[in-house]
């Protein structure tokens, strides 16, 4: 529950039908009107948090990170002059928070400038492996969100923003700090990590069940 | 076109349609099944935000701390404001307790460092005497703003079922998970919400 509505029970309630658009909220809450907050955040909520979660994999730190987030924003809110999109400036701020998290947290972060380089593992393949398992069927959502924590933080941040919340490569450029191009290669790239990943999985499964 | 340079042009062109690409697959297997199993990947990709929510408690914490930095502020009293004194009728005491009851038990549920959920039932149960003792309970609050202020009671009544709510989503976590400090966090939250909003009534009539 939010106890915003806790100080409108002070002032006349508003009239059905007259709810805050953004570009008003985004005013009223440079002024520190709790409702306007409480609007940019339900608008908000569910794509900055899906992001941390899809970034972390954990509940309670893409909590943490999202509110760490909102609280970055309206600590900034006054600043904002209108020349991106709110979402697009919100959406980098979040980005920027969870790298800077899984930073400090002393992962082996790799810079979306290192990931450029490419890896041997990483080079297109001559031979995709005949005798690969094959990824029929549908893909389980728990096998594909352990596949992406597995990816390297760069490859994770576009892949989550591309696949999962449909952002195009422009916007994750302005987002990130990428060229288009960069971002292009990167999703690539964490595409065919992914694949590779998920068919490691299921071959380790179908050797067990043959063991078993 | 090459399998290898077909895997690189799906960096510009992800869905294979380009004119050399489709020759390329008309003719590799291999190639045909790579570019099957990534449009795979990218149709679940698109289904793993569906139901992703915050709890609660990530807009409490957010507003508690917009309060302290003074980001949030306070709405200005209307002087003459119609609502009548609370304290009137009902005297100061009669709001502070279950206000105090709650924050009480909000602040042992978290300091607690083991619990069960025999533990945790039993103090929750402390609640509900405390209020009644004093004589206040949610229909007793909505009942008063109904009598003085009647514009006002839709929406305690629409804050008091969502910090209801909040409290038993959050009891419920702690039920499952007793030892979960965020789930005791997330129910103090909780708790202070419901004892703000009977503050905010008994602050109406200073």
């Amino acid at each position: 529950m939010s106890a915003a509505g806790l100080d409108d029970l002070t002032e006349p309630r508003q009239k059905p039908g007259t709810e805050l658009s953004e570009a008003e909220a985004i005013e009223r809450a440079k002024l520190g009107d709790t409702e306007a907050f409480q609007v940019l955040y339900d608008k908000h909520k569910r794509r900055v948090y899906s992001l941390c979660l899809r970034m972390t994999a954990n509940v309670a730190e893409a909590e943490d990170l999202a509110q760490e987030a909102f609280l970055q924003l309206y600590r900034k809110i006054a600043t904002f002059r209108g020349e991106s999109a709110f979402s697009t400036w919100l959406h980098r701020l979040s980005v920027n928070v969870v790298l800077m998290h899984l930073r400090k947290k002393s992962l082996p972060v790799v810079s979306l400038e290192e990931t450029t380089q490419g890896t041997e593992d990483d080079s297109p393949k001559k031979d995709f492996g005949a005798d690969d398992v094959a990824l029929a069927g549908s893909i389980d959502r728990l096998q594909l969100q352990r596949a992406v924590n597995d990816l390297p933080p760069g490859y994770r941040t576009i892949f989550v923003l591309h696949d999962v919340h449909g952002y195009e490569h422009n916007e994750i450029a302005s987002i990130v700090g990428c060229s288009i191009g960069n971002s292009k290669s990167q999703l690539h790239k964490a595409r065919m990590k992914l694949r590779d990943l998920l068919k490691m999985n299921r071959a380790e499964k179908a050797g067990k069940s043959r063991v078993g | 076109m090459t399998c290898v340079e077909l895997q690189e042009s799906l960096v510009e062109i992800e869905n294979g349609s380009g004119l050399e690409q489709k020759q390329h697959l008309q003719t590799c297997s291999a190639c045909s099944a790579l570019l099957r199993e990534l449009n795979l990947i990218v149709e679940a990709a698109s289904e793993l935000q569906a139901c992703d929510e915050p709890s609660p408690r990530v807009w409490n914490s957010i507003e508690i701390a917009l309060r302290e930095e003074g980001i949030i502020r306070p709405q200005p009293t209307d002087r003459h404001s119609a609502l009548p004194s609370f304290g009137t009728r009902w005297g100061l005491a009669r709001w502070l307790v279950p206000a105090a009851a709650i924050l009480l038990l909000a602040v042992g549920i978290y300091e607690r460092k083991s619990s069960s959920n025999e533990q945790v039932t039993q103090e929750a149960l402390v609640v509900s005497p405390a209020i009644n003792a004093a004589g206040l309970n949610d229909e007793d609050l909505l009942q008063e703003v109904a009598a003085n202020a009647p514009a006002m009671k839709d929406q305690y009544e629409v804050n008091l079922q969502r910090v209801n709510e909040s409290i038993r989503d959050a009891q419920g976590a702690v039920d499952e998970s007793p030892n979960d400090e965020d789930a005791r966090r997330s129910l103090m939250d909780a708790y202070q919400q419901k004892s703000m909003l009977f503050e905010m009534a008994m602050s109406q009539q200073q």
